[in-house]
């Protein structure tokens, strides 16, 4: 059964059509990749997802509810939990006590918030930097709290926001398999947006293709990979002559 | 019981933090009883209550981040509500305290709502907005005495009235303050560590992110203002029957809602020890220079001058105040 459908989804911002007449389900255990040129409206469909825009037409349906004209935190609260491209901590939280906030959706109880985020920490491999100031954490640590956050929530979909942009290989390797545990120890269904174009291939189920605000493909990662249009949109020909054999 | 272990428990503090605050408390508690001049009992009375002031403002201002600069209009609300209540109808301070919290949080309400709509400074300016026009409206108000205030006179009651809060000597007022004080800590201790707590200081980190996590933000900032009011609010109350002459001007103007502020703001806002620190020092200064050199050296106006100096200090160098300077020379030493 569908988790997610998105119906005929357009966001409007004056004349620009950030997303134009989009339309995709997802299926509960999925782990799809969504790709696109910059400014293909791949975060604004996020933030239609999630709530923080009202779209200007269309409808969402997640766990066969209507989430068209629901707030976004109270689709946070019905388990779609989603990070940020680029978060900003002021520096006031440590690394336990941002986690505690995404537990504190289900308890009011610190201790009992504290144990739960103490295992999730455990899960991501963060347990040595709870005590730390996430503003004092390298790039690819904070990528990691920001999904430890999301999953305090015990979200049954997870939106991750280029969570590999901006590091290095070996952290891009760490974080795939974080994320690839995050799907399959921990059952959440994922949608991720991103970039590094081996991660996206590799660990996808499914590729959906966003170009101008209009879904151009969708398909596994090897046919989308051919697709002639998305080569002309966004893989080009270089990357095709060199990864799309690996993975045929 | 969860939520009184919370409150009591202070042990997420370096020993050196609570040996200090120790060494603080038992200097309040014993302070009466030292031989001091009433000008320095005065200025004590006058450092709870601004540190309440500011614990209060703290959880809202600290914590959430939103920087409110008309808490004057709640001391207002439950000072005027404790004076009418005990002058037209004889009912006393520990009856028309809540009854004045009460009042204030719901107005804290009326207006909250719509006022956190707004966002960063123009929240500020318009929080001053809604404070001076309910202190125009006081100062019109003839049920409530108008511009010349009301006035508790003390000869009706026979003092010490414990009920009334009518005192002569200013030591009852004392140890009543203090026991106020001892409360609204553990309260903003229990406070700091509960959800709210960290959902405000979420809040204040990214909107955004706070509402991705199943925060209601706008809720979460109105039940925090409401708080914040209740604080304000019950020193209201306390200050009617401690000065027992009241008026719009010095209950509800623009100073006292900026010295409220301040109080967190310098001592460090987000944390615990920052409005006591803040008032610890604003407090004798305060009463330093209005007494000198207000009076003497005829520098009126001098206090809002050195005010306004330190606010510019705080948020060009370091916006988590004093206790923000400590903090980030215990990060840099453990590292």
């Amino acid at each position: 059964m569908a988790l997610l459908e998105v119906k005929q989804v357009t966001k409007a911002f004056g004349g620009l059509r950030a997303n134009d007449d989009i339309t995709f389900s997802l299926e509960t255990g999925e782990l799809v990749g969504l790709i696109g040129p910059n400014g293909a409206g791949k975060t604004t469909l996020f933030n239609c997802i999630s709530g923080l825009h009202p779209i200007t037409s269309g409808e969402i349906i997640f766990s066969q509810e209507d989430i068209t004209e629901l707030k976004a935190h109270e689709i946070a609260r019905r388990g779609l939990a989603r990070t940020f491209q680029v978060y900003v901590a002021s520096g006031d939280l440590t690394v336990e006590e941002n986690v505690m906030v995404g537990c504190f959706m289900h308890t009011r109880s610190r201790s009992e918030s504290k144990t739960r985020a103490n295992r999730i920490l455990q899960f991501m491999k963060l347990q040595e930097l709870s005590e730390y100031l996430v503003s004092e954490l390298p790039a690819a640590a904070q990528k990691r709290v920001t999904m430890a956050t999301a999953l305090g929530s015990e979200p049954k979909l997870l939106l991750l926001d280029e969570v590999a942009a901006g590091l290095n290989p070996s952290e891009i390797e760490e974080i795939m398999t974080s994320i690839k545990s995050v799907h399959i120890d921990m059952g959440v269904t994922v949608i991720l947006i991103e970039h590094v174009m081996e991660l996206v291939m590799k660990i996808s189920d499914r590729v959906i293709v966003l170009d101008y605000g209009k879904k151009i493909a969708d398909g596994n990662p090897a046919q989308v990979a051919k697709d002639p249009k998305v080569i002309k949109a966004y893989l080009g020909e270089r990357y095709v002559k060199e990864y799309a054999e690996k993975l045929a | 019981m969860e939520t009184i272990r919370n409150a009591l428990d202070f042990s997420d503090f370096p020993r050196i933090d609570l040996i200090g605050a120790g060494l603080v408390l038992i200097f309040l508690l014993i302070f009466p009883l030292l031989p001091l001049s009433a000008f320095a009992m005065a200025t004590m009375i006058q450092f709870l209550m601004f540190s309440i002031y500011g614990m209060g403002w703290n959880t809202i201002g600290g914590y959430g981040g939103q920087v409110d600069l008309g808490k004057a209009q709640y001391v207002g609300i439950g000072a005027y509500t404790t004076s009418v209540m005990l002058i037209r109808w004889d009912i006393p301070f520990w009856v028309s305290m809540p009854i004045g919290v009460c009042f204030a949080v719901g107005w804290s309400f009326i207006i909250g709502y719509p006022l956190f709509r707004l966002k960063g400074h123009y929240f500020a300016i318009a929080t001053i907005a809604t404070s001076l026009v309910l202190k125009d409206l006081f100062e019109a108000w003839n049920f409530v005495g108008a511009a010349r205030g009301l006035e508790i006179s003390p000869i009706k009651y026979r003092p010490p009235d414990f009920l009334r809060l009518i005192f002569k000597e200013d030591i009852y007022y004392y140890y009543v303050l203090l026991g106020l004080f001892i409360i609204g800590l553990f309260y903003i201790n229990w406070f700091r560590k509960s959800r709210l707590g960290f959902q405000l200081r979420c809040i204040k980190d990214n909107e955004n992110v706070a509402e991705s996590l199943g925060i209601n933000v706008r809720w979460a900032k109105v039940k925090t203002y409401a708080i914040a009011t209740a604080f304000v609010s019950v020193v209201g109350s306390f200050h009617a029957c401690y000065i027992k002459n009241i008026e719009p001007e010095d209950t509800m103007s623009l100073s006292i809602s900026i010295l409220i502020a301040l109080m967190a703001m310098l001592g460090g806002a987000g944390s615990l020890w920052g409005p006591i620190i803040g008032a610890g020092i604003l407090i004798p200064l305060k009463s330093y220079l209005k007494e000198w050199l207000g009076a003497k050296a005829g520098l009126v106006g001098i206090d809002l001058i050195i005010y306004a100096i330190i606010i510019m200090l705080v948020s060009a160098y370091e916006p988590r105040g004093i206790w923000g300077i400590v903090e980030k020379v215990r990060r840099r030493k453990r590292r």
